[in-house]
């Protein structure tokens, strides 16, 4: 039986090396190139015919919109549908990515803490640049919430920044943790297969299941890590 | 476990940025304005439409408004009209009943002045043939009254 983590291993397809950091293009980079390829593709094909009575393939982009504006609107607010187009983005490319990382012999990048933090990261400094744009000095009042005397400051500061960084920390965890799991009940079951010969049938039938239940979970997770950005971004927006 | 090996973090973090900021341009240049095209402007037509409808049924009410005035006056206008000709009706017949009214009590008057005139007349020649059946009388028993005689007795007779 195969080792259930092997599928986790990066492998650097084009070495590169700029400035003594290694950035060589990873099979993990290949599935991210590939996200957005897909997805960008998918909806330009659906868009390619559109009409003011939408035909079958315009109506999943249209209903994808409609879904992430409602999301906006309801965590954020109707200001919020200025950034519509980033939370979109993190939408699609964290479903793709989750979604192509169930083909076999993909690559789940989703899976794995750096890329999904580096995600999260960017996610944090674009609430960061809205917040400080939008309430200059006051964005410091993050940390510091109206009507806390500044006695307890030494307190509540430190507190507030840890459950601010711990934010995108657990979104990154919660995803990898939800994709890794999937994946690794996949390969192990899958592993039984070849072992029980004609019994193997059972193992098949069980993880053609998963499989559809991976599905559900690919974009259940992306829906709340988008959800989860819009609260952050709400809370970024919004005083509190 | 190879998810906590951090040495990839900067290719990881390098071709997440490249992808996630191509997908972003990609989305918001290309596919998010073609998406927002179309149920703008299937909005748009439907508030036209719904704008038009608006419309419609105001004018269908105003309509229906002109319409109940019109009725109103025209049933105003009949009323006014058939009270007009009652009263010219009941003038008429006023008019006509006083005129009957008239010419009958002047034709009674004119009977009971042609029975009196006829009564009196009639008294008259009973008087002359009175007298002249007493002068007769008188002449037949032999005496010879004159005729002023004979009308100052029946006179007197009249009289008693």
């Amino acid at each position: 039986m195969s080792n259930p983590m092997e599928q986790f291993v990066i492998k650097p397809l084009v070495p590169l090396e700029v400035g003594g950091v290694d950035i060589s293009f990873t099979n993990s980079a290949l599935f991210m190139v590939l996200a957005v390829a897909v997805s960008t593709l998918l909806l330009g094909v659906c868009l390619r015919k559109r009409s003011i009575v939408p035909t079958v393939a315009q109506s999943i982009p249209e209903t994808l919109y409609e879904f992430i504006s409602g999301l906006l609107k309801e965590n954020v607010g109707v200001e919020g549908l200025k950034y519509f187009p980033f939370i979109f983005t993190l939408f699609l490319f964290v479903a793709f990515g989750n979604l192509l990382g169930l083909f076999p012999y993909a690559f789940t990048w989703t899976s794995h803490l750096t890329a999904v933090g580096s995600l999260s990261l960017i996610a944090l400094l674009f609430n960061v640049m809205i917040g400080i744009k939008k309430k200059k000095l006051g964005w410091l009042r993050t940390f510091l919430p109206r009507g806390i005397p500044l006695a307890l400051a030494p307190l509540i500061v430190p507190i507030e920044m840890i459950s601010f960084l711990s934010k995108p920390f657990s979104l990154t965890v919660r995803l990898v943790a939800n994709m890794t799991v999937g994946h690794i009940m996949l390969k192990i079951i899958a592993g039984f297969v070849v072992a029980l010969g004609v019994a193997g049938i059972v193992p098949v039938l069980f993880n053609s299941a998963i499989v559809c239940f991976e599905i559900f979970i690919a974009l259940l997770q992306a829906f709340i890590y988008t959800v989860l950005s819009c609260i952050y971004l709400g809370d970024a927006i919004h005083e509190h | 476990m190879p998810q906590l090996d951090f040495s990839v973090f900067p290719s990881q973090l390098f071709w997440l940025c490249i992808s996630f900021f191509t997908m972003l341009f990609l989305m918001s240049k290309i596919i998010i304005p073609k998406i927002a095209e179309m149920i703008n402007l299937r909005k748009e037509k439907i508030d036209d439409y719904l704008d038009s409808a608006a419309d419609f049924k105001a004018r269908s009410e105003q309509a229906l408004e002109n319409y109940h005035r019109a009725l109103k006056e025209a049933t105003d206008e009949a009323n006014l009209s058939l009270q007009k000709t009652k009263q010219e009706m009941k003038n008429l017949i006023e008019r006509k009943q006083a005129e009957l009214n008239e010419e009958l009590s002047r034709q009674i008057k004119e009977g009971e002045q042609q029975i009196r005139d006829s009564k009196a007349k009639a008294m008259k020649q009973v008087d002359a043939m009175t007298e002249d059946l007493a002068a007769e009388i008188i002449r037949k028993l032999g005496f010879n009254l004159s005729k002023a005689e004979i009308s100052k007795a029946a006179a007197v007779v009249e009289k008693e």
